[in-house]
């Protein structure tokens, strides 16, 4: 290689530097917001005094503290982890399959997670102790359908079909999920808020249930940075540069479902994220893996605490799904990557 | 090298002509002020290099496209003022790339070509079965008639798909590159029937890529290159060396076939 | 012509049809039937009307057949007469005309798009339809009757969808995927408003959004019935030319069909099928893609089998309603689900088998 090359990378580099930096000054202002804003009567101002006052060491007043630690709090938390465990789970499934559309909540990947969390609920499992694991089995499942759809002749070199495959899976995975609950009530108590996807009434513990999955998951998307970037070139690139496809193949799809199973299992199933986050990254990253990977981060967590932050507020003093308000998001950015003249294939 | 096309009556010797066509893709000029004639009973063929309009002036002929400016005559008169049924019982048009629903026989496909002379309450009369056998008959297919599309070899399926044109019993056939995808031995089966055709009194004009099969075929050749008519007539008086370079800038060696008397094009090479 | 004289009757119907003469034979008035779709259409129907005794027999109290018919007009037992004439009758009612509209109007769009997966549920239209006419019930905007609100939402959520593609084209794919982003909003924006308006009222609204027979309303059932009327009369003048538009646009406009005329022709009674549909049983959608499918193989190939998809979408209808109440009575199970449960793994196998064609 010669000079240039290089000096075109190093200003890319640092142009991503710069956009990560500014990403999570934004994700920053947001997750202030998450503490400051509520759907209840604690009110912005005395949010923020009773903040200061903690800060400062001061007395204050118990209501609004409680309101901020053990509601807000884990709530920000939840909605920080779970955005970015999404939009770079997403980031990797557009990886693996070299399409831009694919997104573990429109291919069914949550999906498969709250379909396995509902049976779990319904055969008589603890809620508490056994959906993490449970709903990233589901996940497993639905990204190993969704790798094996996208490995069909002709449904994997076309990145829309795949998508409609997947949107239909998903859209079965829901029906027999629904199933599920009229048939059993208990279940259809435990989880009827939860299938929905919201943050609200979160507690600590469930933020400490996220991080396990998530820590795995981070250590292995860090191991197969590299040769997912060379699997980007095609399979023989990357075989001839020293990868092994299968086995990179194989670790993303566990991490995807370490992440979206995580993710899914205190949040509920919530769409869109995946894509829209992993789309923006690109926007600003160019065409690099890594540097997408990184920049999800404070994307997606910014995205989702920020849509988590307007549900609390557009229909006060109730509560929106957050669902409603990806997928208000994200449906435009599904249309517009569709639209694009050429899809990017990755 | 230019057709008689001011000659007065037209009409009576051309049954299809344009004037000053002119035809655009958004804004970019694909027919620019054309003008052509194509005479009666016989089978013309239109040859020059890729993009250089051909196919664009046979879908503005069979009204696919309309043109900016000029206008086309269909025996005389102005193609536009045609219905929709009317002009496809005087003109057919097969074009290059064609689908069928699935599973259609060559029979059944031939009977679609029966739809500009049927109406709602006129859906099958005795002339319809006459035509329709008349046309399997005619693309030598009785023997496959009950036979799927999909099940057939590409020649047969492209003679299946010209006698749907046939069934249409037009004076006139556009065929848009009638032979492409096509071997040598289905692609002379193509050209033979289309003789047939022209000796039975259809004008014919067909697209074609292959100047040497044109040659052999067509009694009326029209060169075109850049949306422009370069030449046009009988191939054995407008096939040169130099409207060879000029079309595909190649050089070649001219001999006469000592059986059919067209132009061979021999030890083609790239031009210096 | 001797040639017709030489062989007489076989040229009066070509092979697999009969010939249907409208008047003396030099007239040449004549009407062709196809004999495999007839054949097809005929099972159907028997199967359909099976379905339909078995649908006012069976439920939390069965009645025996001969009861339930003679129930059905007025005579016999009180109880029986009430059950199926109050209880039974206008659900079937409503499972028939839905279903049939539902599949009637995916045949017609799949024509006009010459793509299997392309039918109203899977580009949105459903979704546009369920969210006017919840708006509608829960009186966001103007006071305007439900169906008619459907019809609306589903005409926006057309305009939408074909516009974002770049108009009624064959755009493989491409346009099915915008359609389900535009049926992700529609179906985000009626949760949306589910969740801003009062308990009561999002509940009147709430069986508009599972897809379900469950109480429905005697203007829309009306609405329907004169729309599926409509429909198939507005089907069979566009039947001939619509076997024409499934070949590629330069041959059929060469056979002197206009195309878009045609098209919109076939568009427009798909959007006002499918919103009445909605209106009386909310976003079945599946029962449009799995209708004509069964249909086609069944019917031949010559022609678009429009009678064959509306009696097979009813009966699917019918019979997943049945199901849904008799399977595991007494708890019902809304037909929307058993339509996805049953559908999805039909679409699946038409777009992932190998080989596959999506053409129509």
């Amino acid at each position: 290689m010669s000079e240039r090359p290089r000096i075109a990378t190093d200003t890319r580099e640092r142009r991503v530097g710069l956009w990560f930096g500014l990403l999570c000054g934004v994700t920053l202002i947001v997750c202030t917001a998450s503490l400051l804003f509520g759907a209840g009567a604690i009110g912005p101002a005395q949010s923020l005094d009773t903040l200061l006052r903690a800060l400062t060491g001061r007395m204050t007043d118990d209501n609004a503290w409680f309101a901020i630690e053990s509601l807000r709090a884990p709530r920000t938390a939840i909605g920080v982890l779970v955005g970015a465990a999404l939009a770079v789970a997403g980031a990797l499934l557009q990886a693996v399959t070299r399409n831009p559309l694919a997104e573990p909540g429109l291919l069914g990947v949550s999906g498969g997670a709250t379909f396995a969390v509902a049976i779990a609920i319904a055969l008589g499992a603890d809620a508490a102790t056994l959906r993490v694991p449970v709903a990233q089995f589901g996940a497993l499942a639905g990204c190993l359908a969704v790798l094996a759809a996208s490995r069909v002749r002709g449904a994997g070199e076309d990145p829309v079909r795949l998508v409609l495959a997947g949107a239909v899976l998903s859209g079965l995975l829901y029906a027999l999920t629904s199933l599920v609950l009229l048939f059993d009530e208990r279940t259809a108590d435990e989880i009827r808020f939860w299938v929905v996807g919201s943050f609200a009434g979160r507690r600590p513990a469930d933020v400490i249930a996220l991080l396990p999955g998530l820590g795995v998951a981070g250590l292995m998307v860090i191991g197969i940075a590299r040769p997912l970037a060379a699997l980007a070139l095609g399979e023989h690139v990357a075989s001839g540069l020293g990868h092994r496809p299968r086995l990179v193949r194989l670790l993303v799809v566990v991490a995807v479902a370490l992440l979206v199973g995580s993710a899914t299992a205190i949040a509920g199933p919530i769409a869109f994220i995946g894509l829209v986050a992993p789309f923006v990254a690109r926007a600003l990253a160019g065409p690099d893996v890594r540097a997408t990977l990184w920049l999800c981060l404070p994307i997606g967590a910014a995205l989702t605490l920020g849509a988590d932050v307007v549900s609390r507020l557009v229909v006060r003093p109730s509560e929106l799904p957050l669902g409603v308000l990806t997928a208000l998001i994200g449906a435009p950015v599904l249309v517009a990557v569709v639209r694009s003249r050429r899809l990017p294939t990755l | 090298m230019t057709v008689p096309f001011d000659a007065p009556p037209l009409s009576l010797t051309s049954p299809l002509q344009a004037e000053k066509l002119c035809v655009t893709y958004g804004r970019r000029p694909v027919l620019s002020g054309l003008d052509i004639a194509f005479p009666r009973d016989q089978v013309t063929a239109i040859v020059g290099p890729n993009g250089c309009g051909k196919s664009t002036l046979l879908s503005a002929l069979a009204r696919l496209h309309t043109p900016q400016a000029g206008r086309i005559a269909l025996e005389g008169r102005d193609i536009r003022s045609y219905g929709a049924r009317e002009l496809a019982r005087a003109l057919a048009l097969l074009p290059q790339s064609v689908t069928a629903p699935e599973g259609l026989t060559a029979a059944e496909l031939i009977r679609f070509g029966r739809q500009p002379h049927q109406s709602w309450l006129r859906q099958w009369s005795a002339e319809d079965g006459a035509v329709v056998d008349a046309a399997l008959a005619a693309a030598d297919l009785q023997a496959l008639a009950h036979r799927p599309l999909e099940a057939m070899s590409g020649g047969q399926r492209q003679r299946a798909w010209i006698a749907m044109a046939i069934a249409q019993q037009t004076p006139v056939l556009l065929l848009d590159e009638p032979t492409t995808a096509l071997d040598l031995g289905h692609a002379i089966e193509v050209f033979e029937l289309v003789r047939d055709l022209a000796a039975e009194g259809k004008t014919v004009v067909m697209v074609l890529h292959d100047l040497g099969n044109a040659c052999r075929y067509a009694d009326h050749l029209v060169a075109m290159r850049d949306g422009c008519v370069v030449a046009a007539g009988p191939p054995s008086e407008i096939v040169s060396r130099e409207l060879v370079r000029e079309l595909y800038g190649v050089d070649c060696t001219l001999v006469t076939d000592t059986d059919t008397g067209a132009p061979l094009l021999a030890n083609v090479r790239r031009a210096r | 012509m001797s040639r017709a004289n030489a062989h007489p009757a076989h040229a009066l119907a070509p092979a697999g049809s009969w010939r249907l003469a409208l008047g003396p034979a030099r007239s040449g008035r004549s009407i062709l039937l196809d004999k495999r779709a007839c054949a097809a259409n005929l099972l159907l129907a028997v199967a359909l009307l099976a379905a339909c005794v078995a649908s006012l027999c069976l439920g939390e109290v069965s009645i025996a057949p001969r009861a339930a018919i003679a129930g059905l007009f007025g005579y016999g037992d009180g109880m029986d007469v009430f059950v199926v004439q109050q209880l039974r009758a206008t659900r079937l009612l409503a499972g028939v005309l839905s279903g049939g509209a539902f599949a009637l109007a995916g045949c017609l769009m799949q024509t006009l798009a010459r793509n299997r997966l392309a039918t109203p549920g899977i580009i949105g239209l459903d979704n546009g339809a369920t969210a006017f006419a919840v708006a509608s019930v829960l009186g966001v905007g103007l006071g305007i009757a439900p169906p008619a609100m459907a019809l609306v939402g589903a005409s926006v959520a057309t305009a939408i969808a074909f516009g974002l593609a770049g108009g009624i084209g064959t755009q493989g794919y491409r346009f099915l995927v915008a359609g389900i982003g535009v049926g992700a909003a529609f179906d985000a924006i009626t949760r949306l408003m589910l969740a801003r308006s009062a308990i009561d009222a999002a509940n009147a609204a709430y069986p508009w959004t599972v897809g379900s027979l469950n109480g429905v309303g005697a203007l829309a059932l009306n609405m329907l019935a004169v729309g599926l009327v409509i429909g198939l009369i507005g089907a069979a003048a566009l039947a001939r030319a619509l076997g024409v538009v499934r070949f590629s646009e330069g041959v059929a406009q060469g056979l002197g069909i206009r195309v878009g005329h045609i098209r919109l022709g076939a568009l427009v009674l798909s959007v006002g099928l499918t919103a009445l549909a909605v209106a009386v049983a909310g976003p079945v959608g599946l029962i449009a893609l799995i209708g004509p499918e069964v249909a086609r193989h069944l019917s031949s190939r010559r022609g678009v089998p429009l009678m064959g998809s509306t009696l097979a979408g009813a009966l699917l209808m019918v019979v997943a309603d049945l199901a849904g109440r008799v399977l595991f009575s007494p708890i019902e199970i809304p037909v929307g689900l058993i339509s996805t449960v049953v559908g999805a793994p039909v679409l699946l196998w038409i777009l992932l088998r190998p080989g596959h064609k999506i053409g129509v």
